[in-house]
């Protein structure tokens, strides 16, 4: 039942920090140079960015909310107008090929969109009609569509009366009844439960095999570790750093070590007080002269360190604070994640979430 | 031309299946017309007694002739307040992103809430008809009059409809859509809806005198007590546009601006 993932497949790839674009001539299927959008108030939210898509890639943006994710993909899907820079979707300008450009691209917004007083039929017919298409033709499309995405029982119901999942599969569905060369795809399994979310998956990597082209935006790591061919990590309106999850995560070469520094369920009668503060500015300093320790970072219960290779760094690490007054009540070690790599690369994480794949020893 | 009339079937279609599909919407066009009606009729029945209503009524001095032009485009005032907020609500849940991601001209997007808004007014119109006939009025014209009646109410309807979308393209909420949408109320008043404008203080006769709805309210009433009155069809077919271009121009402007 689970997608095969991106990184499994061994990309060596390359790690880049934005680059600037090739001369045009180029035959990518998205191309965007030095992308500006202030909003009216003065929101810079995208800053300059810029990137390449190919033709049959899976491209993901990850970032926090409010990144600059939504207003970029809003701009390529033609729904808003930057303030400077340019894009082009299959070749075509979308602010002066703007028409052209839809013909071609499909775009799930981030919310489900959908009409709740048509059917599922009469939702996928109306946009496969506002694409031109009519008779036979759309007939077959939309039956097609149907069926992939399981909704031929209900499709003569009322689309308000569908369940979250169904109503998420009807909204990707009518983003590719006229078969668009790229699938523009806003937070796609927002809101919905791991179950649904695995079976979309399956299904986004369905569509991308079969030829198109896609760009998803996302906040969830697991999503843009098991989708996305390659990512481009976004912040504050830029993109930080691009590559593939693999080439991500060994580039920052960094493992993570947490050491507890307060006992599990709190200090029991006969252990000393414990100041944490006091305690984790005295292994800061103490720790901040080696040059296998690349950053320093609060936890609750202590500390955590990103160090180039924990297997050889731990006992170092141990020496280092084996002093008076301060113990070391449990040691973690965790390979990097992407939200590690955020970590590195912006000073914050994506959400204040552990990384995953704990390897914990406790004492 | 013909992308943007078949894109504004399709979108009219769906707006119009959006509302009968809520019971609720074709039962009320039905009803409150009926009512609206029969309560005036009845309340108002002996103001052509006065003595300057002059031959106002039905050819048989019946109130309910004379006042029937004014209660259609009454209710269309009614039709016409909600059609702002379904553009409104298909802005905030995102329908309007996804029809404007698709090669479907912005307008037509537009033209598309205006096709069941025109049903919406017909049907209207026609329950009072109905109702008039039944109570005892007589249409001069017959059924193509009839007819006549219920096209210039759509139309009428599409114009007025600038007075719901504006508000609602501009302030971007229901609550202020409702609201200065009522604004306009006064202005029904303010025509020949009620008495003949002998009946009028001075000050209201020159407001009357400029009244789209006046040119629309005395065209079908022609059509309704006296025959084909081409002068007074052409003056309400010119005031519907005036009206239409006037409110229409400023609904394209908010639009592209909400667009952009």
């Amino acid at each position: 039942m689970m997608a095969p993932s991106r990184s499994a497949r061994g990309e060596p790839g390359a790690v880049a920090t934005p680059a600037l674009p090739a001369s045009s001539g180029s035959t990518a299927t998205v191309e965007v140079d030095d992308l500006v959008k202030v909003y009216p108030g003065g929101n810079r939210a995208v800053d300059g960015i810029s990137f390449r898509v190919d033709r049959g890639e899976f491209l993901g943006f990850l970032g926090p909310n409010g990144a600059g994710k939504t207003t970029t993909i809003r701009i390529l899907a033609t729904l808003l107008r930057p303030t400077s820079g340019r894009a082009r979707v299959a070749g075509l300008d979308v602010v002066a090929s703007a028409a052209e450009v839809r013909r071609r691209i499909g775009f799930a917004t981030q919310t489900v969109t959908i009409d709740q007083m048509a059917t599922g039929r009469e939702n996928l017919a109306l946009i496969g009609r506002l694409h031109g298409m009519s008779g036979r033709d759309l007939r077959t499309r939309v039956d097609q569509l149907l069926e992939l995405m399981t909704l031929t029982d209900v499709a003569g119901k009322l689309a308000g009366t569908y369940s979250g999942g169904m109503r998420r599969r009807l909204d990707l569905a009518s983003a590719l009844v006229h078969q668009p060369e790229v699938l523009f795809l806003d937070e796609p399994t927002e809101g919905l439960d791991p179950q649904s979310r695995l079976a979309l998956w399956d299904e986004l990597l369905r569509i991308n095999r079969a030829g198109t082209t896609m760009v998803l935006t996302t906040h969830y790591m697991e999503e843009a570790d098991r989708l996305c061919e390659r990512l481009a990590i976004i912040d504050h309106g830029t993109i930080v750093v691009e590559g593939t999850p693999t080439a991500l995560k060994r580039s920052i070469g960094a493992d993570t070590v947490s050491l507890r520094l307060l006992p599990i369920g709190g200090a029991g009668p006969g252990d000393e007080v414990i100041d944490l503060r006091t305690v984790r500015a005295e292994i800061t300093r103490r720790l901040e002269g080696l040059d296998t320790v690349s950053a320093v970072e609060e936890t609750d219960e202590g500390i955590r360190l990103s160090v180039r290779n924990a297997d050889e760094i731990a006992p170092e690490l141990l020496r280092q604070i084996d002093i008076d007054g301060i113990r070391v009540y449990g040691l973690s070690m965790v390979t990097p994640s992407l939200d590690d790599v955020f970590l590195h690369h912006t000073g914050h994480r994506i959400r204040a979430e552990e990384a995953d794949q704990v390897i914990s020893m406790g004492w | 031309m013909t992308t943007f009339a078949a894109e504004t079937w399709y979108l009219g279609l769906r707006a119009w299946r959006r509302f009968y599909r809520v019971p609720a919407n074709p039962i009320s066009i039905v009803l409150y017309p009926l009512i609206q009606l029969f309560v005036f009729s009845q309340l108002f029945k002996d103001i052509v007694q006065l003595p300057g209503f002059g031959d106002g009524g039905g050819g048989d001095g019946s109130y309910l002739a004379y006042l029937a032009p004014g209660q259609i485009t009454f209710t269309v005032f009614f039709a016409v307040s909600w059609s702002g907020s379904n553009l409104l609500y298909d802005y905030r849940n995102g329908m309007l992103d996804k029809l404007r991601a698709t090669p479907v001209g912005r307008y037509a997007i537009l033209a598309g809430e205006l096709v069941p808004l025109f049903l919406e007014c017909m049907i209207m119109g026609g329950a009072i008809l109905v109702l008039s006939l039944l109570l005892g009025a007589r249409i001069a014209t017959g059924v193509p009059g009839a007819i006549g009646v219920l096209l210039l109410s759509g139309a009428f309807g599409v114009a007025w409809a600038g007075t719901s979308f504006v508000p609602a393209l501009l302030t971007k909420n229901e609550q202020a859509t409702g609201t200065l949408s009522i604004l306009f109320f006064p202005i029904a008043f303010m025509s020949t809806a009620f008495v003949p404008v002998a009946l009028m203080p001075d000050w209201l006769r020159v407001v009357n005198d400029w009244n789209p709805i006046t040119f629309v309210i005395e065209a079908m009433r022609a059509l309704m007590t006296v025959g084909f009155d081409w002068g007074a069809i052409g003056r309400a077919l010119v005031a519907i546009a005036a009206l239409g271009l006037a409110l229409h121009s400023i609904t394209l402007w908010a639009f592209r601006r909400l667009t952009a």
